[in-house]
């Protein structure tokens, strides 16, 4: 009886723990090895048009080796402080697992030692906001170990802003002016031919 | 049994103090059969049905059930709908925190009005019509979030679909045509709760329709606009059907209802006074505002807060969120079965426990549910919150017909708008500013259900007591008959105005508990044979 609670608890904890069966990784605790960059044709961009020009390397400011645990890089559309306000659902953690700042993906390739440059085309599922660039190093276990960003550490500076898609389309439109159309319609063709049946029973 | 007129006790033969609020069917002794009618259904001299058969879809009666909390149903669909969506929308729209709580408390702001016009409505039009010209004419507004492109359009329209939810007194209505009144608090409870499941279903059905229709290849900006189209149609499907299959009365005849005066006789004006002078009134506007006003924040909040505080899927966030809303097939009329229960061991007294015990766990539960930090406890504990508001709006219902028999009608509708009061009142304090999180505003929330209970211990019946107090010791004053008697004056007790107050009050007794056999004889009641 004694084992089996003791076998239930042990299931238990390690149920509560299973989370954290992976190291909490910190933002705080990166280094910014990485130096990235990015480019686009003005600074209001339309969601589904226009591309993002994004270049990263390893800052070689940095000792060598440096980067031996650089397996992938993953670099993300992140959110500036001013589009976090009042939309708690972007908020910045410091704990990776949380953190909410970078929710869109750019691109992921493996590392490579040289200056690696992508072009995207802006998703149309980008809401509109004020964004920057991040670039995370990760190891082979897919755990962040190093970052880089186009802007400075308070987020101030290189920002540019995305114009989302509305979602509206002139068929969507028809089709829903249509149908209302056809609701009202149908109830006051109803409701009058009845009123006459009814008056013509009367009679 | 031999009757010897006017022996004491005479009166209660027949009362075993046993019936209940909610009963399945009436015996045929306490209300005769209709033996010339043809019906599906034992139906009463109007030919209103005296039994409630679930799974029958006969015409006229169980169809009008069926149709009527269908019809309640979808408009919940459609007034919640937007809620799982919350994550897609909220970028599509670019929203801020307060918008999204702004149309919240828009969502369930409309009805407080569109249901005190319903009922003018069904008085001139009959609930046949006044539920179709609801439901199709709100239609347009929820194919109209096609059209909308920011945070003023979004709230505008959630505003207005919010005004179909009056479905649910053209459904009240409707079945009070159809269904004899003994069994009509059953009747119309279950409507009521299966209406409200729609605002558990909609968080399951919107992201189905959203991820089938983005799988087809639509993006997400556009897959949301054209998910709305589901519970647009539904409206007007349903809205053709009522018109189609629907009738206003049993006979089928809507100019006899208007001829024969299913009208009030009575002068509203004195119809409200009783309401509106009786405390206990307001006590239960309040009560209602933190059982079904919190359920209907939570089933604007909960999707959202699920996807948001433990990274869910969508649809999985859908799944949670609905079961909140669904409990709503048990719960509620579990709160009335419970409440019926109290009431045969221990009268009101046990009612008005019952009810308090019910909301003030939900309270807790909601507490607990802010609280919780991993997935599986926070599902347990919004299920338990969700059993406990629900059973506590089931048992709400219990107590209502009690505060007044003259004025029940609009009591009931003071009560309803105030759990949508509530709602708006708990969405604008708790979730729309970014003060502190949904989680800590499930918190509070909590808090104040726990807080806004407590009135119910107010609530004493001269003939019947409190949850502390016991009845009167005045023998005039611990009587029924006296209690519903005083809603009327000298002159229209004259008229005999008063005389369904003084059978009411006769049946009442029941709520005594198991004090029902030891009850003297009142004076100056007007005996069994006149």
């Amino acid at each position: 009886m004694a084992a089996r609670a003791l076998l239930l608890g042990f299931i238990l904890v390690f149920a509560c723990f299973s989370d954290t069966c992976f190291a909490i990784i910190y933002f705080s605790s990166l280094q910014r090895t990485l130096v990235v960059t990015a480019s686009h044709p003005q600074r209001l961009l339309k969601a589904g048009e226009d591309k993002i020009t994004v270049t990263w390397g390893l800052n070689q400011s940095f000792p060598a080796g440096t980067d031996s645990a650089y397996k992938t890089i993953k670099v993300q559309l992140c959110y500036a402080p001013i589009s976090q306000v009042d939309r708690a659902w972007r908020k910045t953690h410091d704990s990776l697992s949380k953190d909410k700042t970078c929710q869109f993906k750019i691109v992921k390739t493996p590392y490579t030692t040289t200056n690696h440059t992508s072009e995207w085309t802006i998703e149309r599922d980008v809401p509109t906001a004020t964004y920057f660039v991040r670039a995370y190093a990760l190891d082979a276990q897919d755990q962040q170990v190093a970052y880089g960003q186009n802007t400075d550490a308070k987020k101030t500076t290189n920002l540019f802003e995305i114009q989302a898609i509305t979602g509206r389309h002139v068929s969507l439109d028809i089709a829903s002016v249509c149908f209302s159309a056809f609701s009202v319609v149908a109830l006051m063709g109803f409701f009058f031919a009845e009123k006459r049946k009814g008056g013509k029973a009367q009679q | 049994m031999s009757d010897i007129e006017g022996s004491p006790g005479s009166s209660m033969h027949g009362v075993t103090g046993r019936e209940l609020t909610f009963a399945l069917s009436v015996a045929s002794p306490i209300v005769p059969t209709d033996t010339t009618a043809n019906f599906d259904l034992p139906v009463d001299s109007e030919h209103k049905a005296k039994v409630f058969k679930l799974f029958s879809f006969a015409n006229p009666h169980m169809r009008t059930f069926h149709l009527s909390w269908i019809s309640f149903f979808t408009c919940f669909v459609s007034t919640f709908a937007a809620a799982p969506l919350v994550p897609i929308i909220r970028d599509n729209l670019n929203l801020k925190k307060q918008d999204i709580g702004n149309a919240g408390v828009a969502s369930v702001s409309g009805s407080i009005f569109s249901r005190l016009v319903m009922g003018a409505v069904c008085d001139l039009l009959g609930p046949r019509y006044g539920c179709a010209f609801l439901i199709m004419l709100s239609a347009p507004t929820v194919f109209s979030m096609s059209f909308v492109k920011d945070a003023g359009g979004y709230i505008a329209v959630r505003f207005m679909i919010g005004f179909s939810l009056a479905t649910f007194v053209s459904c009240q209505y409707w079945m009070s045509t159809m269904f004899n009144s003994k069994i009509i608090g059953l009747v119309n409870g279950t409507a009521a709760g299966w209406g409200n499941m729609g605002g558990g279903a909609t968080q399951l059905i919107m992201p189905l329709v959203y991820d089938i229709i983005r799988r087809v290849g639509a993006t997400p900006f556009t897959a949301w606009r054209i998910a709305f189209f589901i519970p647009g149609w539904l409206h007007i499907i349903m809205g053709i059907l009522v018109l189609t299959l629907g009738q206003d009365l049993p006979d089928g005849n809507l100019s006899s209802l208007q001829k024969k005066g299913n009208v009030a006789k009575d002068k509203f004006g004195k119809v409200l006074w009783y309401a509106v002078t009786n405390y206990r009134t307001w006590v239960f506007v309040l009560l209602y505002g933190y059982s079904m006003g919190v359920e209907l924040s939570t089933d604007n909040v909960i999707a959202e807060y699920f996807y948001d505080r433990f990274n869910l899927k969508l649809h999985t966030a859908g799944i949670i969120a609905a079961t909140f809303g669904m409990a709503n097939l048990v719960a509620r009329p579990f709160g009335g079965y419970a409440s019926d229960k109290a009431a045969q061991l221990f009268g009101m007294r046990g009612r008005l426990w019952v009810l308090w015990i019910l909301q003030t766990a939900g309270g807790a539960f909601c507490i607990w549910l802010g609280r919780a930090n991993s997935l599986p406890i926070a599902i347990l504990a919004m299920i338990l919150f969700s059993i406990g508001a629900q059973a506590a709006c089931g048992a709400t219902f219990g107590i209502i017909p009690f505060i007044s028999r003259r004025s029940l009608g609009i009591i009931s509708g003071l009560t309803g708008a105030g759990g949508n009061f509530g709602s708006g009142l708990t969405q604008l304090i708790f979730f729309s500013t970014s003060r502190f999180s949904t989680a800590a505003g499930l918190t509070w929330m909590g808090v104040m259900i726990v807080a806004c209970t407590l009135p119910v211990s107010l609530v004493h019946f001269p003939q019947w007591g409190s949850m502390f107090l016991p009845p009167s010791k005045d023998i005039t004053m611990s009587t029924e008959e006296h209690y519903y008697s005083s809603e009327w004056n000298e002159d229209e007790k004259k008229k005999g105005m008063h005389s369904a107050s003084l059978k009411f009050a006769e049946n009442s007794r029941s709520e005594r508990g198991k004090r029902v056999a030891s009850t003297p004889t009142p004076p100056n009641t007007t005996p069994t044979h006149v």
